[in-house]
């Protein structure tokens, strides 16, 4: 069988209310080296799918790899989410055009000249209001060669995602903790983000709801109060949250990383 | 401890609006509701005193409702539980207009179509009861024991999915509840994720 060498892609899916699509971000696939591939998700107004957190209700996107051997995917690497008030109770998810990046491992004896099929089922819930799951088995043929060049069709929606990633909030120091009622957050260091429209989602289940964090400037530092999950039944070693200042996608956020302990016994 | 106006008071102070909703807690009493039921009769919590009460909420268009109605694993845990004298109440606090929102008769055809077998269909269309108990998804399982008090709230089972395929991997948790209340045993799972739809209350 004969192949362009440039990149082949299947024809995407349309699915109720979100177009799904497998897409690299090079045209070609490069021995012992990392490649980026992505989900595209492009929803309908109005119409949203799910962080890895979704929330108070909802199902984070799901995607199961089939590969050739010695190739490897990564998990998803989510983009920073927007928040969805339904009525009271709290989302987070994507709308619009989302591209939700996985880095793909490329074994070193790949052979140029060569195409592989990469293949993922992707399963997802879409939701305006009413909800509809969604199941879709996607493939990507692409060549191996010893230089890649980035596919101009994809290159804006790549660099979007690259920049909604949460950057590591290395110059602050997090720490999380069990009041009983609430679950404290602590953010500490030089300059901490103090933007009126402060939010923070937390990436574990059942520790904290999914209300808007109470927010609390200090000197140097920043607290943010949430209150208890109902469903809340021990406490994770520690709490990963994405620090919010703004709405994506033209947040600013930080990946806050904050061991947790349990108030000490009033005496 | 004066918990709930505690946090009320706390939340007025920083200027952000109150949940909607009471928090209810296991281990504590269950509120009471009063609502009417698909054949228009009413139905209240404190009438089924001295019996177990399973609160199930509902919207037939749901797609984990679905799952659940679509593979009979909602209709077998229902016959099982009444058979045993268990009260099985499904709640649905969808609010008019919003989908899968039934008025009697349709709650009615619902239950002839699915072959439910629950003992009654509540319609709550202002969502009192739902946000008295802070049911946020279709299915959101409660588990209330002959006391009244609350001995479990969460998900009907422990994968989070729409997919039949996962029921037989999943641990149903209101059917061992029910067998852990009945063999006087502590209750091991009381609280899980609820997973669903968001309840589709009017604003």
């Amino acid at each position: 069988m004969l192949l362009a060498a440039a990149s082949v892609a299947a024809a995407p899916a349309q699915a109720d209310h979100v177009g799904i699509e497998l897409v690299s971000e090079s045209t070609a696939l490069v021995p012992g080296r990392s490649a980026t591939l992505g989900l595209r998700l492009v929803h309908e107004p109005h119409w949203h799918t799910y962080w890895i957190n979704p929330g108070d209700s909802g199902l984070a996107t799901k995607l199961t790899w089939e590969l050739p051997v010695g190739f490897r995917a990564g998990e998803i690497i989510w983009p920073v989410p927007q928040r969805f008030d339904v009525g009271g109770l709290f989302n987070f998810g994507y709308s619009g055009d989302a591209l939700l990046p996985v880095q793909l491992d490329v074994p070193a004896s790949a052979k140029p000249g060569s195409n592989v099929q990469l293949a993922v089922e992707a399963r997802w819930l879409v939701c305006r209001e009413e909800c509809i799951p969604g199941k879709a088995r996607l493939a990507l043929e692409l060549p191996i060669a010893a230089e890649a060049a980035t596919d101009p069709r994809w290159q804006a929606a790549f660099a979007a995602a690259r920049a909604a990633q949460p950057r590591p909030a290395a110059q602050w120091t997090g720490t999380a903790q069990d009041n009983g009622d609430r679950i404290d957050v602590k953010v500490v260091g030089a300059n901490p983000p103090h933007g009126t429209a402060l939010d923070a989602f937390v990436v574990q289940r059942q520790v904290v709801g999914y209300a808007p964090p109470q927010v609390v400037h200090g000197a140097n530092a920043l607290t943010l109060s949430f209150a208890k999950s109902e469903y809340f039944t021990g406490a994770p070693a520690a709490l990963d949250l994405l620090l919010i200042d703004g709405v994506a996608p033209d947040a600013h956020a930080w990946s806050v990383h904050a061991p947790l302990s349990s108030a000490k016994p009033s005496p | 401890m004066n918990f709930r106006s505690t946090v009320f008071a706390l939340l007025v102070a920083c200027g952000i609006s109150a949940p909607a909703w009471a928090k209810v807690a296991v281990g504590e009493p269950a509120p009471d509701f009063s609502l009417t039921d698909s054949n228009g009769k009413t139905q209240t919590l404190s009438q089924y005193k001295g019996k177990i009460v399973v609160l199930e909420w509902n919207n037939p268009e749901c797609p984990f409702v679905g799952k659940h109605y679509g593979s009979g694993n909602m209709q077998k845990q229902q016959a099982e539980a009444t058979a045993a004298g268990v009260v099985w109440l499904t709640v649905n606090s969808g609010a008019e207009g919003k989908q899968g929102d039934l008025d009697g008769a349709g709650a009615n055809a619902y239950i002839a179509k699915v072959g439910a077998k629950q003992t009654a269909y509540l319609l709550d269309p202002t969502g009192s009861a739902g946000h008295s108990y802070g049911a946020k998804t279709t299915p959101h399982m409660y588990v209330i024991d002959q006391q009244g008090v609350l001995r479990y709230t969460g998900g009907i089972d422990s994968i989070a999915s729409t997919d039949k395929g996962d029921l037989a991997k999943a641990t149903q948790y209101v059917p061992q509840v029910l067998a852990e209340l009945k063999d006087g045993k502590a209750v091991s799972v009381t609280t899980s994720q609820p997973y669903g739809c968001s309840v589709k209350y009017g604003s």
